[in-house]
């Protein structure tokens, strides 16, 4: 039995990250047999809707509100089997499957999202979701690191390899480049390693350029370049992923090809986050922001 | 680290020098002298096919795409490529084949998707 790997797709809000992790994760069980826990760490609970075929998993949070206390869950009240193939009863296609479950947080504006991550990661180990056939677990963390409490996976050493997802505009980068800094933070105590970049790309000019750049600097790869397709949107309606509705498409095709590069990837490094500076000077370099005067700047616009 | 579908131990970091490269896509390609012609067409994102390209024989680029059509697992007769793939065959044969695929390799830049088939 090969060890097990724990993984963590951090990005900004709206970038893709779940869409982009339920596809790859979904390639991984689908065309590799891996066996797979998704762990959703996002108060949204939309980690886990395109394995599942549903709107919106009960979360762990909200089922032990509901029940007292967290120690009145059973685990397989807040752990779910992915839907068709994905179900670890159904071999027909794979022998591997998707197991699901979503932390949860509170009430928007109440109490501290982390605190529900951390807790309902606890929940799942004692309760022996992180089983030994499996071969990955995998965190969908929101937004950045900047709160502390979404730094949790890396913060209690959970999730040990890091894929940020980003793209070529500019406030993608400045928050990849503040995740790295969480990483760096605590890459020494708790062992975390960034594993690379992926560009969920807007199809915006000299992208691949600009985050293959980005990811030289900060001592890492851009491990998948994946370029905008009509079928993610499509798959997401009927709430699937690419692999599932359209197995033989080329969006399908390069959900595979991330899939197994993250299987077989040695790359896992402590990262280099850019200085502000060197950050604006890249995003110059590459077009995104303009040079500007030094006696230009904080003045308004001539009429 | 990974490039034109190649796995590059961690030991070698994260920036591969092009000889490396080089070696494996070579080695990936096997005998190019026996290969006819590749044929290489560009569409939109939608599937509209906008033009046949020509690519110069004794290039890396031609070399290159005759180890992807070669090595990939994508089916078809007409094998699409990988995007990340295109971006980095572009960024060597600018390196190494001089002026002679310049042209190409600035529409493999692009934001098109490229199908290769190898006769």
């Amino acid at each position: 039995m090969s060890e097990l790997r724990q993984i963590a797709f951090y990005g900004k809000g709206g970038i893709g990250k779940s869409t982009t992790s339920q596809n790859t994760l979904a390639a991984m069980a689908h065309y590799f047999g891996k066996k797979i826990l998704i762990v959703g760490c996002d108060p949204k609970a939309d980690s886990t809707r395109l394995i599942l075929h549903e709107k919106a998993q009960c979360t762990i949070m909200q089922l032990a509100s509901e029940v007292g206390t967290v120690e009145d869950l059973e685990l397989e009240d807040v752990c779910k089997p992915g839907a068709a193939e994905f179900d670890p009863a159904n071999t027909d296609i794979t022998e591997g499957f998707i197991m699901c479950a979503e932390s949860g947080g509170p009430e928007p504006g109440v109490g501290c999202a982390g605190r529900g991550v951390i807790t309902a990661i606890n929940f799942l180990e004692e309760e022996g979701a992180y089983d030994e056939d499996l071969d990955f677990v995998s965190y969908d963390v929101l937004g950045d690191v900047v709160c502390g409490g979404f730094a949790m996976p890396i913060r209690e050493g959970k999730a040990q390899e890091i894929y940020i997802v980003m793209s070529g505009e500019m406030m993608a980068m400045y928050a990849a480049n503040n995740i790295s800094k969480g990483i760096l933070k605590y890459a020494n105590t708790g062992g975390v390693r960034l594993a690379g970049l992926i560009c969920n790309a807007r199809m915006t000019d000299r992208e691949y350029d600009l985050a293959k750049h980005l990811a030289e600097q900060i001592g890492t790869q851009l491990i998948h370049f994946v370029p905008r397709s009509n079928h993610v949107q499509r798959a997401e309606l009927r709430r699937m992923t690419v692999v599932e509705f359209a197995e033989k498409s080329d969006q399908a095709y390069e959900y595979r090809e991330l899939a197994r590069k993250i299987i077989a990837n040695d790359l896992k490094v402590i990262p280099k986050p850019l200085e502000m500076d060197d950050l604006e000077a890249l995003l110059m370099e590459f077009g995104l922001e303009e040079e500007v005067e030094a006696d230009a700047i904080g003045k308004k616009a001539t009429a | 680290m990974f490039i034109c579908g190649y796995h590059f131990p961690a030991s070698m970091g994260n920036k591969i020098e092009f000889d490396k490269v080089i070696e494996k896509v070579t080695a990936g390609a096997g005998d190019v002298a026996s290969v006819g012609s590749i044929v290489l067409t560009s569409e939109t994102r939608e599937g509209v096919k906008l033009e046949e390209l020509s690519v110069p024989k004794g290039s890396f680029l031609f070399t290159a795409l005759v180890d992807y059509y070669k090595n990939t697992d994508v089916e078809g007769d007409f094998k699409m490529i990988y995007y990340t793939n295109k971006y980095q065959i572009s960024e060597i044969s600018k390196a190494v084949d001089g002026g002679t695929t310049a042209e190409i390799c600035k529409k493999l830049d692009d934001m098109n998707l490229y199908r290769v088939k190898v006769a």
